[in-house]
């Protein structure tokens, strides 16, 4: 089984790779893992008046959780924290093309999403930051 | 035409998914085991039969391997399907599928890890039940020692910094082996734990709150096993 072309591309040319200092108060951390295979994901977001302005990632995984991580930190950027909720992991499946056993990474990415954003509002309590 | 096997006929196929209680070919009650007391036909393992109930093991986590063997090699002489070759299409149907549901049992139930992941699957249902809050600390770690590994895999070998490298993931790898060996030895603990609980076969409130403990604490311990047994891999692999 061959992985898509878009796999391949994110995973030789990964997006957005990095972290943000997860204590600053404009970053959201998602940290979550998969207990079946042992992928580890990381995952921040960078707000600004409601809107993601920077996402960065770091997977500890096979070549699908690093492209669907990969993939989700371009697709935050640019995204108000409202349209990111609404990320799911059918999007990332159809969009790099993953076979069924590789689903659980795009369920890995989107629960990274999830917990970021959880994080992000945890810490603001529903103040927008970033507004001067 | 002639020389191609028919599938079973529907009507069996129908009655190999029936209760085990009654024997596929006479309709008699079947007793015994594996085959009908009137008939002698081979019966067919139910799919809700679990992996220990197949190999005639109580739902336990401390098997004697030998046992657990020994047992696998009576009944894989029983199912074997060179046994069945002249017997009717519907019987080597079932030694067939029977062969290969002992396979699966058994190399799930000989590998200790395996087989508490399976009991945690039966136990809860579906394993995903039990949510396991994330080892934040252990992820840092984990992405930390990626870095490094990235950084090492990017230098010249021979150089300083290669070395330099090289004998801090050297001296991580050997730190992790240590943490996954005392997880298994906790793990060995609960297993012990588990066993104790299931003899003693009491259904007080309070053996239930330690069955919630023992298998909380299992799925905590299998999964961050498995995040320190992968990067241990991949270190090894590297540094190798």
């Amino acid at each position: 089984m061959a992985y898509s072309d878009k796999v391949v591309d994110h995973f030789n040319n990964p997006r957005n790779m990095g972290s943000f200092k997860k204590d600053d108060a404009d970053v959201g951390t998602g940290m979550v893992g998969a207990p079946e295979c042992g992928d580890v994901m990381k995952l921040q977001i960078k707000v600004q008046n409601d809107t993601i302005v920077d996402a960065k990632f770091k997977t500890f995984g096979c070549g699908s959780a690093i492209a669907s991580s990969s993939l989700a930190t371009e697709w935050l950027k640019g995204k108000t924290i409202e349209e990111a909720q609404k990320i799911k992991n059918t999007d990332i499946v159809q969009e790099l093309n993953l076979p069924p056993v590789k689903i659980h990474c795009s369920v890995l990415a989107e629960d990274a999403i999830k917990a970021a954003l959880a994080d992000y509002q945890k810490k603001t309590d529903g103040q927008p930051t970033g507004t001067k | 035409m002639d020389n191609q096997q028919s599938p079973p006929h529907p009507d069996t196929r129908r009655q190999l998914q029936m209760a085990r209680s009654m024997c596929w070919h006479c309709q008699s009650e079947v007793t015994g085991e594996y085959f009908c007391d009137r008939c002698v036909k081979v019966q067919p393992v139910s799919k809700e039969t679990d992996y220990f109930t197949c190999l005639g093991f109580p739902r336990r986590l401390m098997l004697d391997p030998k046992k657990l063997e020994a047992k696998f090699y009576e009944l894989s002489r029983t199912f074997h399907p060179d046994f069945y070759q002249t017997k009717s299409a519907d019987e080597q149907t079932i030694s067939l599928s029977n062969a290969a549901v002992l396979n699966t049992a058994y190399r799930t139930l000989r590998d200790s890890i395996q087989r508490a992941e399976y009991l945690l699957a039966l136990e809860t249902g579906s394993v995903k039940d039990i949510r396991t809050s994330p080892p934040a600390d252990l992820f840092e770690e984990i992405l930390d020692l990626q870095d490094t590994l990235e950084e090492y895999r990017a230098s010249e070998r021979d150089s300083d910094q290669g070395h330099r490298l090289r004998a801090t993931l050297q001296t991580e790898q050997e730190a992790l082996e240590r943490r996954k060996e005392g997880m298994e030895a906790q793990l060995r603990q609960l297993f012990a734990d588990w066993d104790k609980l299931q003899d003693a076969g009491e259904a007080t409130s309070l053996a239930r709150v330690e069955r919630d403990r023992i298998l909380k604490e299992m799925r905590d311990l299998l999964s961050n096993r498995t995040y320190v047994n992968n990067i241990v891999n991949d270190l090894a692999a590297t540094i190798a």
